[in-house]
């Protein structure tokens, strides 16, 4: 039997090639890390349940794409029916950092109408010795974006629950305030089998999708 | 005077018969060698020239990180091997440069052949002759064949095809790797070997074939999932096992499992399915 979740949220990982998005995924939904990984060819499906408050479980659709840039005309596909991101960049690796900026337009222009909740990580963060992007430019870029920023590493399991969970949440709040809502043949946001102990205040509300810009 | 040429045995080690013709011979091979020192110069060309395919490259250690030929501390370190035979392939073919997916298809000429320049003209072979356009920039190839195999579904798996729409479920998420990459890392390395051998012999079709197979074998399987989830995994199950394991008897079924399959059929849906991405910008 499925277990009872609350809701289902798609996210997608994007970011350059190299800057670690599959193993920050293996690393949330597996538990484990490979300290060489192979390239991610194309696009690669991954889910894990998350519970944000006891009882209050969401069920998370992970998104794993390739870096190289010619397979954007590949994983662009997938942003309109993503209700969140988590855009990724190698904190030893100034030009990846320097490339969010693309991520992001390139992201604007084909998720349309939609609008996707990104959060701003700064990968590889155990490699601090060969740190190639301060933490303070990190989060002004990011605050620049109205976007979160976290630091995290798959290798050593910092903060990567927490970057996944926080964005899960901060979503969590957009659709309990009516925010962001259920649509049909959009699938970045179902709902799931409600459990009793839920009260249906808590339900969404069926409501043309507002943007959030 | 070459003493390939004139020699009573040849390179090979078979004595040459009282009535070899010699002239003949010697006329050819002049011709013959021509063709093999063009070869040899262009790939020593290819080798020295530098341009930014060389920054791409940050594949070389993360190409088959569990095969120890290609570990950094490997004496001979395959990596070496294959950045030279990609790096050329940047030169020799300027339009598609380097393509993640290539770096494994590298890997496996070069584990096969032992040989830097005869991976290369293989590699040059696929790429540049037998495969669509799968690795340029835009990878029209790769997402028209992709389409096509879904419409190919709908004739032959039509079951398959109703359950991937009914859940949304893009064919390139469970597909592009096994186009990509040519099932490299899907299927067991000497039935991938043995598809290759048809690849090479009749061309692009033979994808379709194995596809279709994979398919069409486990259809019954693939039609228990009941959600997108579900529906991933089982495409991922579905490339393991005897079925596959046994590549002698799978290339069997390859071309009996998914019935006729005319290259005219192909043309034809490669053509609408690349007029109907086109359309869609």
């Amino acid at each position: 039997m499925e277990a009872i979740w609350l809701y289902q949220f798609r996210l997608i990982v994007i970011g350059d090639s190299t800057v670690g998005k599959s193993c920050l995924i293996r690393r949330f939904t597996e538990g484990r890390f490979a300290q060489i990984s192979d390239p991610t060819v194309g696009v690669d499906f991954f889910s894990r349940l998350v519970e944000i408050e006891p009882g209050k479980r969401i069920k998370l659709q992970i998104w794993d794409t390739a870096g190289q840039e010619r397979f954007r005309s590949i994983t662009r596909a997938y942003y309109r029916n993503s209700v969140g991101g988590l855009l990724l960049f190698d904190i030893t690796n100034r030009r990846s950092f320097q490339n969010v900026h693309e991520w992001l337009e390139e992201t604007k222009v084909h998720v349309q109408p939609y609008q996707i909740v990104f959060v701003l990580v700064g990968h590889k963060c155990d490699l601090d010795t060969q740190r190639q992007v301060t933490r303070h430019e990190a989060e002004k870029l990011a605050a620049a974006y109205g976007m979160k920023y976290i630091e995290t590493s798959a290798r050593d399991a910092i903060n990567v629950e927490k970057a996944f969970t926080d964005l899960t949440r901060d979503i969590y709040e957009l659709v309990k305030r009516g925010e962001i809502s259920i649509q049909e043949g959009w699938e970045g946001v179902k709902s799931g089998f409600v459990p009793n102990v839920v009260h249906s205040s808590e339900e969404v509300v069926k409501s043309d999708r507002r943007c959030l810009c | 005077f070459d003493p390939r040429i004139g020699s009573r045995v040849d390179p090979y080690g078979f004595e040459r018969p009282d009535d070899f013709d010699y002239a003949s011979y010697e006329a050819f091979f002049s011709r013959y060698l021509v063709v093999l020192t063009r070869r040899a110069i262009k790939w020593s060309k290819l080798l020295k020239g530098k341009n930014s395919i060389q920054k791409s490259l940050k594949d070389m250690n993360r190409t088959f990180p569990d095969n120890i030929k290609f570990r950094r501390t490997a004496d001979p370190c395959l990596q070496h091997t294959l950045y030279n035979v990609l790096v050329a392939y940047g030169h020799h073919n300027k339009a598609v440069g380097y393509c993640q997916g290539m770096n494994f298809i590298a890997g496996y000429l070069i584990l096969i052949t032992k040989n830097e320049e005869e991976s290369f003209w293989l590699l040059d072979a696929l790429i540049g002759r037998i495969l669509p356009d799968y690795y340029s920039p835009a990878m029209m190839g790769l997402k028209t064949d992709q389409e096509v195999l879904g419409e190919l579904v709908k004739l032959k798996v039509p079951a398959v095809a109703e359950l991937m729409e009914r859940h949304g479920v893009m064919w390139t998420l469970v597909v592009s790797r096994w186009f990509i990459c040519l099932f490299i890392d899907i299927l067991p390395v000497e039935t991938v070997l043995r598809i290759w051998d048809c690849l090479f012999y009749e061309g692009s079709k033979i994808i379709f074939r194995v596809a279709l197979t994979l398919i069409k074998q486990h259809q019954a399987f693939i039609l228990e999932a009941t959600n997108f989830p579900d529906i991933c995994d089982k495409f991922k199950q579905i490339t393991k096992g005897t079925f596959v394991t046994e590549c002698h008897t799978f290339m069997q079924k390859i071309f009996t499992e998914p019935g006729t399959l005319s290259m005219t059929t192909i043309d034809k849906l490669r053509e609408t399915c690349r007029e109907k991405l086109l359309s869609q910008g």
